[in-house]
């Protein structure tokens, strides 16, 4: 909301104020300040004296203007919404318009230009529509920021709708700043007479929506362009001055906090009628567009049509026009959820229903429409109906609320006398009804229904005393680790250690559409969970898994000219066969070399082993790995991985085909676990070995067997055979000859060392020789093999 | 037989003499004194002679082979003497080393390990929750109206049975009370999501830490101190932190945070990163009807929450500009966290 510095003068003396003291002040009331605005130097009022068309282009027009200087300035301009004797803001050579835009004498498509004239929005305000015209009676050469004053564009929260005025924030800056408010300052009394409404005159059918409506009619008003000062009110806070009457209602609004409107009353047939819309029914509304209503929106309506959507926007039927004769100026108090529901299901918002959505003060209601009806009176002339016809009661004063000075003092964690919290009560306008010891009990005003217990009141003395204000106590508690903690450290873990041999570690969001779902070839893609209301194609869904998050960044960093490609990942997935599983993966991706250097300049591009080592790295614990029978289109295999027989994962290589979609250079591996799985298998007890004390004799096999039969066949054996000696062994050689030249095709050569010790004694040449023998027959026996 | 092992060891000698490395006189060593040696064949022709002349052939071979052996080692020493001074001679030690992965951890991942620390060393422990949440977790039982905005389906990512993605983390606040006695002192770093176009200074999923401190006599000032320590941590203990009023539907008061960025050049400038507050007692109390007792009553235990948006830390601290850099893992934006 823009607030403007010399109204808020109106209402508080600020002199002695800085606009940056006043942005702290507001700041630290909660109000935040978004921008501080004031119109550019250089920007003059100047009058079109003369308009001809540009030469070269069709869209701009050439015009001499009066800056109060002997000669008359050429400007070239844009818009098309002016006329000569029209006042307008010429921004001259030098101006700086916000932060991007200098003004320069300049030529516009060889014409010459000395400025630029300007539109509202070009000089911070919100109307954008052709150029500003400004007041016939501005005074040519007057500088625009001595016209228009300082504005403080406001943000205020949803809990305040009390600051969305100028009375609301001088009031909100006198309680913090002490200063007293001075001149209008109290709309909620009223001495206009008003009247219980004929029930042909208002007839309310839902109550429970509109607690209270009243009309008062104007007749005879002359509807004409608003009075310099009211134009350059409602134009210096953004707002389009449109009417005098129109006018006068927004600058009530302004004022005092309270949305009215005016219609035309010539346009009305019979009484008005507050009442539910119709399901289906259309409404053409002011601002030009047709809206399709539903029995839950409120409207006004006379005896044949709708005229008004309750509280957020007149209709065109009954808009004020210079045609218009009568006003009827409806002001009323809206339930502030049924505007809400309206304004969101409508997508239409208003200041109007701005307002009424967080809640008006009910007890201005009256008050509003009077000094409305002044205003029209003054500037529009007309006659006034003696009363005020009204409908319903001004909703209760809010209930009053206990303070327990006590309680406060410990949620502050200062001591704060009780003298000072009421004074601060005091100063937002509360009022003491009793006091016995700590607790005391306040009567709430009128414009704060946000203050409706204890704590609400805890919070203006927070607030208001300055938490700047409040020592700052730094205690540290014990608090025992928990199984989150364990799992946080246990992923941290691996994490640093993928990241220490050299993994990138990637963060992608977790959003991911139907179409990338099927690059998640490690895990189960088939039942991923649908979000109803999607922002974009290519996030609809929630992942399955990571690797297709993990595709698409090797695909950009291929694009960029990366050939080596190391990454990890770990987040939440979800499964999707139940909504409500979710659980945290692991996955690798590697492809391509490792980093070539002089002593190295061309490494062998990672292989599958690059990536099962990794595994076996990181998970540390002994894991298998077997061909799955699952296919999936964009995998040239799957292997699944287990530990003690549990799958927690699987590993893969990409199809060639999609490989080479992302451009790739080298086959791509990749990998995916479910941590919370691993995290299970994790625990390990580690026992110290005594260190051998007696020598190890080594004795290799090199054997013949068909190429298909899996090397965990032969590792199975050799961990079954019954032996004390046999202390361990490692496989060190692995031939293989596709030719068939040097060795039949279907054939594999493999070398196994094996190592032998007795940790009694040193072992005799004979002693292995027996042994080795009975590891060979074994082998024999169990395995389709020969020795070499 | 002494002549021949005279001219032996004449050989010997020369051929030692002429020696440049350490292989040839280990061959030399062998063609002399080994198995199959000269001096070695001739000591078997020893059985053969007569007793007159065993003492001084005798004499003679012993005085040749400790001639060879110590012309051998002799010649050793000079060589390895040799090669030792030649060591470091040549080398360019401005060649570059043979590299080593050098890859940091995620700049999230980094900002977050060091606020989790911090907040640890304060005694809180991590807690976790689900990421789809009904809409009770997110809203009801945070004291947010049935008509507050952020439910809008334009605002929030739905699902078909109702649930929804959390739009914050303070969804673990309840299910932390829900299941565990006051006091209870969490953290709980995790995902969140809004339904925001992506674009420079928005992620439809982004991620926050959360925290709470819930037990007897919590006040602002422990608010304060704590999150004044999570910060200078962070940033740093120099750097300027306020607290603003602000409102929050689950905390009154509630606060915003800023620091005070100084970039050189710039005009200093206060920035936003954090929200806080003390629990709403409505919080409280919804939290007590679900769990059926009252063990969180409003005028038994007070506390503190507060949630950090961790994109928005780590684009403060490194001067990141766009945010999306943080979920495009660019290597070359990734490489200069290492």
């Amino acid at each position: 909301m823009k607030v403007s510095l010399d109204w808020l003068g109106e209402h508080i003396d600020l002199t002695s104020y800085s606009p940056e003291e006043l942005d702290h002040l507001l700041t630290f009331a909660g109000i935040e300040v978004e921008s501080i605005i004031t119109m550019p130097d250089k920007v003059i009022v100047a009058e079109i004296k003369n308009i001809k068309p540009h030469d070269n282009a069709d869209k701009l027009s050439v015009c001499m203007v009066d800056d109060g200087n002997k000669d008359l300035r050429q400007i070239v301009c844009g818009a098309k919404n002016f006329k000569i004797g029209d006042k307008v803001p010429l921004a001259l050579p030098g101006a700086k318009l916000g932060k991007e835009l200098s003004i320069t004498q300049s030529k516009l498509r060889g014409t010459e230009s000395h400025g630029m004239l300007c539109s509202q929005k070009e000089l911070g305000g919100e109307d954008d529509q052709g150029l500003w015209i400004l007041p016939t009676e501005s005074e040519i050469g007057e500088s625009l920021n001595t016209i228009y004053p300082t504005i403080f564009d406001l943000e205020i929260t949803p809990n305040r709708p009390d600051c969305l005025s100028h009375l609301g924030i001088a009031r909100e800056l006198s309680a913090l700043s002490g200063k007293n408010l001075k001149g209008n300052s109290d709309y909620a009394v009223s001495e206009t007479p008003h009247r219980i409404a004929d029930k042909s005159e208002i007839n309310n059918l839902d109550p429970k929506k509109c607690s209270f409506y009243t009309t008062r009619l104007i007749k005879n008003v002359k509807v004409s362009k608003s009075p310099c000062w009211l134009k350059t009110k409602i134009e210096s806070i953004g707002l389009r001055s449109i009417n005098n009457i129109v006018d006068i209602t927004n600058f009530v609004m302004m004022e005092m906090g309270q949305p009215l409107h005016a219609f035309d009353s010539n346009g009305l047939k019979g009484g008005i009628c507050v009442r539910p819309a119709k399901e289906g029914e259309k409404f053409a509304a002011l601002d030009d567009l047709n809206y399709d209503l539903s029995i839950d929106d409120l409207v006004i309506s006379d005896d044949m049509k709708a005229i008004a959507i309750a509280g957020i926007m007149g209709g065109a039927n009954t808009g004020i026009t210079e045609k218009s004769q009568d006003v009827l100026l409806e002001s009323a108090y809206f339930i502030p959820s049924s505007i809400r529901k309206s304004s969101r299901r409508l997508g239409l918002s208003s200041d109007s229903s701005y307002r009424f959505e967080r809640g008006v003060d009910p007890s201005q209601v009256i008050g509003a429409s009077e000094l409305a009806t002044k205003l029209i009176l003054e500037l529009a002339g007309g006659r006034a109906e003696k009363e005020i016809v009204v409908f319903g009661e001004a909703a209760e004063v809010p209930p009053n609320v206990p303070l327990d000075a006590e309680k406060c003092r410990e949620l502050l964690g200062h001591h704060l006398k009780n003298q000072e919290m009421f004074a601060i009560l005091e100063k937002l306008k509360l009022k003491k009804i009793n006091e016995k010891d700590n607790i005391s009990e306040w009567e709430i005003p009128s414009f704060r229904s946000d203050l409706t217990r204890p704590a609400d009141l805890h919070e203006e003395i927070a607030r208001a005393y300055g938490i700047d204000n409040i020592p700052s106590r730094q205690a540290g508690w014990f608090s025992k680790s928990s199984e989150a903690d364990h799992f946080f450290d246990f992923i941290e873990a691996k994490a640093n250690e993928l990241s220490s041999i050299g993994f990138y570690e990637a963060r992608t969001i977790k959003l991911t559409s139907e179409l990338k779902i099927v690059d998640c070839v490690c895990t189960d893609n088939c039942n991923a969970i649908a979000i109803k209301n999607p922002l974009s194609d290519d996030l609809t869904h929630m992942r399955p898994g990571l690797i297709a998050s993990l595709l698409d960044i090797s695909e950009r960093n291929l694009h960029q000219g990366a050939e080596r490609l190391r990454f990890f990942e770990t987040g939440t997935v979800f499964p999707g066969k139940e909504i409500t599983e979710e659980a945290q993966h692991l996955a690798i991706l590697v492809s391509g070399p490792d980093q070539n250097s002089w002593l190295d300049p061309s490494p062998e591009p990672a292989g599958f082993f690059t990536l099962k080592g990794v595994l076996e790295r990181i998970i540390n614990r002994p894991i298998e790995l077997s061909l799955a029978d699952q296919k999936e289109a964009n995998a040239a295999f799957i292997a699944n991985i287990t530990i003690n027989n549990k799958a927690i994962g699987c590993a893969a290589q990409i199809a060639p085909s999609r490989a080479r979609q992302i451009d790739a250079r080298h086959p791509i591996f990749v990998a995916e676990i479910n941590l919370n799985l691993v995290f299970e298998e994790s625990s390990r007890q580690i026992i110290y070995q005594d260190l051998p004390k007696y020598p190890a004799v080594r004795r290799d096999i090199a054997m013949e067997l068909p190429y298909s039969l899996p090397n965990i066949e032969i590792e199975k054996v050799l961990r079954e055979i019954d032996s004390n000696l046999l202390e361990s062994f490692k496989l060190f050689d692995l031939f293989y000859d596709e030719t068939g030249n040097q060795m039949n095709e279907n054939k594999k050569s493999i070398a196994y060392s094996l190592t032998y010790r007795n940790h009694e004694r040193t072992l005799k040449s004979a002693e292995v020789d027996t042994e080795h023998e009975k590891v060979l027959s074994k082998l024999k026996t169990k395995l389709p093999i020969e020795f070499r | 037989m002494v002549e021949e092992l005279e001219n032996i060891l004449k050989d010997a000698t020369l051929a030692i003499s002429n020696a440049c490395t350490i292989d040839e006189l280990d061959k030399l060593r062998l063609t002399f004194l080994g198995k199959k040696g000269i001096v070695t064949i001739i000591a078997a022709k020893m059985k053969d002679l007569g007793k007159e002349e065993k003492p001084a052939a005798g004499k003679a071979l012993n005085k040749t082979r400790t001639a060879i052996n110590d012309a051998l080692e002799v010649k050793v020493l000079n060589i390895q003497e040799e090669e030792d001074r030649k060591v470091g001679e040549n080398i360019d030690v401005t060649l570059p080393g043979t590299p080593l992965p050098r890859v940091g951890r995620h700049p999230i991942s980094q900002i977050l390990s060091e606020a989790i620390n911090a907040l640890r060393r304060m005694g809180f422990s991590l807690a976790s929750g689900p990421e789809i949440e009904t809409e009770w977790y997110c809203f009801d039982a945070l004291n947010t109206p049935a008509d507050h905005p952020a439910r809008n389906e334009s605002d929030t990512f739905y699902f078909a049975d109702g649930r929804l993605l959390r739009t914050h983390t303070s969804t673990v606040q309840i299910r932390t009370m829900q299941k565990n006695e006051p006091p209870v002192r969490i953290i709980s770093p995790g995902a969140a999501y809004r339904r925001d176009e992506i674009d420079a200074t928005h992620l439809s999923q982004f991620n926050q830490l959360e925290g709470l401190y819930v037990d007897k006599n919590v006040s602002l000032a422990d608010l304060k101190g704590t999150l004044e320590y999570l910060l200078h941590s962070i940033f740093g203990k120099k750097t300027q932190i306020r607290f603003r009023p602000h409102f929050f539907p689950f905390t009154e008061p509630s606060f915003e945070i800023d620091i005070l960025l100084q970039v050189q050049g710039k005009q200093p400038k206060w920035i936003e990163i954090a929200g806080c507050g003390m629990v709403d007692p409505n919080v409280f109390i919804e939290v007590n009807k679900s769990r059926g007792d009252n063990n969180y009553s409003p005028d038994q235990v007070s506390g503190f929450a507060f949630g950090l948006g961790l994109e928005r830390l780590a684009m403060i601290r490194w001067g990141i500009s766009d945010i999306r850099l943080l979920i495009e893992n660019d290597t070359r934006f990734l490489h200069q966290f290492a």
